[in-house]
């Protein structure tokens, strides 16, 4: 069996957890992004079946080690993929999450996109809303928003691969030109319960470090957030997450126990 | 923003002062009013109250083709609010009961203003 080496670390893995996506910049060689030129858009599942994708892509060490931190040992390998071709200007798609969101507090999936060639903002590259993919939504309902505070437009360079929690909202962007932008999108499947066995120091589970508020949350939602991102935090890491009694009462200011007390 | 008729107005104003106003311009009027359109404008509020800040927003202008333009991080207006002094009219405000939650899950990005002005 493939021996794949974790890469991320705690301060990594509470990044993705709030961020919903981890981007890995030029990592495939250019020689293999040259060899996509000319893929045809559409399914390409012999295309990603073949050894050289498989060495060159799947399992570089920074995506697989990406998939073997947040996936855990025996994660699934993609066999299926897409090729997402644009070559003519167009007024960029709907934000949506695909298929059915998966939602929930863990993470079974991580969908990734490879562009073989670099993606400036004229090219129409994959929008995404960082934070997202914790929102329980009805695909479909999502189509009217136009800009949101905070998007973040993946405007990258030749052979980076985006590793996302499948449940994050997405659209490809505006494109402006006729420049061939593509884009490889397949997915790698948790198949072993969680466990906290990614890069790490010591065996002590740290807390959730609050990785900051989303610029389109409002006041309550950063609370949400944040009790959400902690709850994958602990499923992740393999901790049973036990309901809070005092029911989010200490989100903001912390007590002790009575017994404690002396005076 | 401005609309069409705001647009005619300043230009007008401005023949007027050189004397330059001539029955086209008022034939130019009255096609824009009998052409008028709704224009339709969403904006996300951070909560119910007009004055909050915008998370995000959306125009739909029937007037301008549906041609890519890039993404863009500058509201057009701070809130709601600030809206409805250009001009525009709200025609659906947020009702807070229709806004699925629990306690710490939700399905919704903002309270949705929907606004119009004719052009």
């Amino acid at each position: 069996m493939t021996d794949v080496q974790p890469t991320m670390n705690d301060k990594r893995v509470m990044e993705f957890v709030s961020n919903g996506y981890v981007v890995l910049e030029g990592i495939v060689s250019d020689a293999f992004n040259r060899h996509c030129e000319t893929l045809p858009g559409g399914q390409i599942d012999e295309f990603v079946n073949t050894p050289e994708f498989l060495k060159e892509v799947i399992m570089t060490p920074e995506a697989a080690g990406v998939a073997r931190s947040l996936l855990g040992k025996n994660f699934l390998v993609p066999i299926t993929a897409h090729h997402h071709l644009f070559e003519t200007p167009h007024s960029g798609q709907f934000w949506h999450s695909d298929g059915i969101s998966e939602y929930g507090y863990g993470v079974h999936h991580l969908q990734c996109y490879y562009y073989p060639k670099a993606v400036n903002l004229e090219d129409g590259p994959t929008m995404v809303l960082p934070g997202s993919h914790y929102r329980l939504v009805e695909r479909e309902a999502l189509a009217h928003y136009g800009n949101i505070i905070g998007q973040l437009s993946l405007t990258v360079p030749a052979g980076t691969v985006v590793m996302t929690h499948y449940g994050i909202w997405h659209k490809a962007g505006p494109k402006l030109n006729s420049t061939r932008r593509g884009m490889i999108k397949y997915s790698y499947f948790r198949s072993s319960p969680p466990k906290r066995d990614w890069v790490t120091d010591s065996d002590k589970v740290p807390p959730y470090v609050n990785q900051g508020r989303h610029a389109y949350a409002s006041e309550v939602e950063c609370y949400r957030d944040l009790i959400r991102c902690e709850r994958t935090w602990a499923w992740l890491c393999g901790v049973e997450s036990n309901d809070d009694v005092c029911r989010g009462a200490k989100l903001f200011m912390d007590a002790r126990p009575l017994a404690d007390i002396r005076y | 923003m401005k609309t069409a008729i705001e647009q005619w107005l300043d230009t007008c104003r401005a023949k007027l002062g050189e004397g330059k106003l001539t029955d086209d311009d008022f034939l130019r009027l009255e096609s824009l009013l009998t052409e008028r359109k709704q224009m339709v404008l969403y904006l996300y509020s951070k909560s119910t109250n007009m004055r909050s800040p915008i998370a995000s927003w959306a125009l739909y202008d029937p007037t301008k083709p549906d041609e890519p333009a890039l993404p863009s991080q500058e509201i057009p207006y701070a809130s709601v609010i600030e809206a409805v002094c250009d001009g525009w009219r709200i025609v659906q405000f947020p009702i807070s009961k229709l806004y699925q939650f629990s306690d710490i899950d939700n399905a919704y990005l903002g309270y949705e203003f929907i606004l119009e002005k004719w052009t």
